[in-house]
């Protein structure tokens, strides 16, 4: 008669049995399966393109899986993306890759270059090249990188980590002119210097007393084929009120120092409907660590819903913008910048310069003509999650791995066989 | 908005001061034909300081040699190139005077042989339209000085803009009067220090 403990013996070691038979079942299945449909395979980046020509002649895996280190180039990733069609499903995963995304839009602006956005990790390291070399680096915030290219050459790249982010200029700008409208004053001849300096052909009315003014240019019809922004220096500009805002609403630019924005005729389009008490300028040097510190600030108040701040200056907005229809509306709060340009540091000239065109670019409109752009790749992870799915688990992408599986199937075939063998011996039964 | 200030400039050298009732008489007709924002009163400047860049319009006379200090030279070569526009007079009204012998000698110095204004330039034609160049003076009518009628200003120009006039006209005689003055003459000399501060203030 045998023992509960000799029954419950014989019928783990019968189990044992069974799990050693049916892993060797299973290893027969796999086995046939895997000459019928070819294997489970895998690649590494450096391996990938090899492999991808294996895959579609001499062997037909099932399954591949990919370590990628960097974005495979274009053809790879479209030849992997083509791999299902043909009954080989794919997998990947890059623990190195980061997101990373970059826009190159041309500048509204007579010296030609382009604002880049770049989206990336906050505080990645993000270098900034073209075709010719590295142009600029610099850290991300948590809102990517935005910045100024003057110039560059075929493509630029946004390198993060292992991944290169690529964007050409798909289009050029055609300028119409600008137009200035002002009292007769330090503010309006600099600020019309200063953009005919950058290249811009500028038409300008300057009041100067009720019976004669200075009229710069045949100031002609105010409308997008004739003027790519207007810019209102002050009350002066009201008298042109209507016809602004309707340049506005048909795509027009419009910069307004904020004693504009105070006009019945102008206050309708200003990003802040109110203007603050004057914080006057002290006569101090500009300073080059922040120029425009040090400048008189009318601030703007109010705020319109769909404004968006674009400076401040301490809590003052000194900077805000708008659409209007199809325009752009751009509000300064800086009513005496003249004074950086002549008062400033060794650099105000240009600064200045700069600065008073970046702010026409914000706003201005210009014809676009399509230009023959060089193949880019602006996101190349995305583009890739969008061609192969998203990334696989590393745990589960080692797990298909053939040889891992093979291991272990061993492994615990053995462990079964041998419990069981040891089981028998110890009670004695060969 | 910054107001308009009539500047007049201090140097090292010489008789800076030798116009003083010159600048109530140009603000007074700055007012009388224009709506420009003008302070009533005029200031000086010196040259050498960085408060020079905040009057980007600056009257210089004077009768006696002028040699500017370094830190003239350096301040009024900035002023020229980042816009501000200076009026240099020579109030003897003598191009064989000690004045416009130094004077010259120093701006072309600095920025190289002058170039002369056309007659149809439009600082001629910005507000009150002078069809024969830069109006004569009674000084030059009268045969003082050199005994000259000058017929153009000479100038420096910058990106196309004019940076400095000098004038041999001794504009400094002719509009140093009390602006209540006026009222005696048939006709205001000052009109063309109306046209000079519409051209530094729009061009």
């Amino acid at each position: 008669m045998h023992s509960l403990a000799e029954r419950a013996r014989a019928s783990a070691e019968w189990l044992l049995r069974i799990a050693v038979l049916a892993i060797l079942v299973w290893l027969l299945v796999w086995t046939i399966r895997a000459q019928r449909h070819g294997a489970v395979d895998d690649a590494v980046t450096a391996t990938l393109a090899p492999k991808l020509a294996r895959w579609s002649t001499v062997a037909s895996p099932a399954r591949v899986h990919v370590r990628i280190d960097h974005p495979p180039a274009g053809r790879e990733r479209d030849w992997l993306a083509a791999l299902p069609g043909a009954g080989t499903a794919v997998n990947w995963n890059g623990p190195s890759l980061v997101p990373t995304a970059i826009a190159v839009e041309p500048r509204i602006d007579p010296a030609r270059g382009a604002d880049v956005s770049v989206a990336a990790p906050d505080s990645a390291e993000v270098v900034l090249a073209d075709t010719l070399g590295v142009l600029d680096s610099t850290r991300a915030t948590r809102s990517g990188v935005r910045g100024y290219i003057p110039k560059f050459r075929g493509t630029v790249d946004a390198v993060v980590g292992p991944v290169a982010a690529r964007a050409s200029r798909r289009d050029s700008v055609e300028l119409r002119k600008l137009l200035v409208i002002g009292q007769a004053g330090w503010e309006a001849k600099f600020t019309v210097a200063a953009l005919e300096e950058r290249g811009w052909q500028v038409d300008a009315h300057l009041v100067v007393s009720p019976k004669g003014d200075v009229r710069q240019g045949k100031i002609a019809d105010i409308d997008t084929t004739h003027y790519s922004a207007v810019l209102a220096i002050d009350t002066t500009a009201a008298r042109y009120g209507d016809r602004i805002a309707a340049f506005v609403r048909q795509g027009g630019g419009l910069v307004m120092w904020s004693p504009a924005a105070r006009t019945r005729a102008l206050a309708s389009l200003a990003p802040g409907a109110g203007v603050g008490a004057a914080i006057t300028d002290e006569g101090d040097v500009p300073p080059d660590s922040a120029p425009r510190s040090a400048l008189e600030l009318v601030p703007v108040t109010s705020l319109s819903p769909d404004a968006v701040v674009l400076e401040r200056r301490g809590q003052d907005v000194s900077l805000a913008a708008r659409r209007i229809g199809r325009g752009r509306v751009l509000e300064t709060g800086y009513t005496d910048s003249w004074r950086w340009r002549m008062a400033g540091g060794p650099d105000a000239l240009a600064r200045h310069r700069e600065w008073m065109a970046s702010l026409v670019a914000l706003v201005a409109s210009s014809g676009h003509h399509a230009v023959p752009a060089a193949p880019s790749d602006v996101a190349p992870l995305v583009t890739l999650i969008d061609r192969l799915g998203s990334a696989t688990a590393i745990s589960e992408a080692a797990a298909l791995d053939p040889a891992v599986i093979a291991r272990w199937a061993f492994a615990i075939l053995c462990a079964a066989l041998l419990l069981e063998w040891a089981s028998r011996r110890l009670r004695g039964v060969k | 908005m910054t107001q308009f200030v009539f500047a007049t400039a201090k140097y090292a050298s010489g008789d800076w001061e030798s116009a003083p009732s010159l600048p109530e008489a140009v603000i007074d007709a700055v007012v009388r034909y224009t709506t420009i924002d003008i302070a009533p009163t005029g200031v000086y400047v010196d040259l050498s300081s960085h408060e020079l860049f905040n009057f980007p319009f600056v009257w210089l006379t004077g009768h006696l040699p002028v040699r500017f200090t370094d830190d003239e030279r350096r301040n009024l070569k900035q002023y020229v190139e980042r816009g501000g526009l200076m009026m240099i007079d020579d109030h003897n009204h003598d191009i064989t005077g000690q004045f416009h012998k130094t004077a010259t000698e120093e701006i072309e110095r600095l920025f190289g042989k002058m170039t002369r204004l056309p007659k149809t330039h439009e600082l001629y034609s910005c507000f009150f339209v002078f069809d024969d160049g830069p109006p004569n003076t009674h000084h030059e009518l009268n045969g003082y000085g050199d005994d000259l009628l000058h017929k153009y200003l000479d100038a420096i120009l910058v990106n196309g803009r004019v940076g400095l006039i000098y004038s041999s006209k001794d504009y400094s005689s002719e509009w140093n009067f009390h602006a209540e003055t006026k009222k005696f003459m048939q006709q205001d000399p000052t009109k063309f220090g109306v046209n000079l501060i519409v051209y530094a203030l729009t061009r």
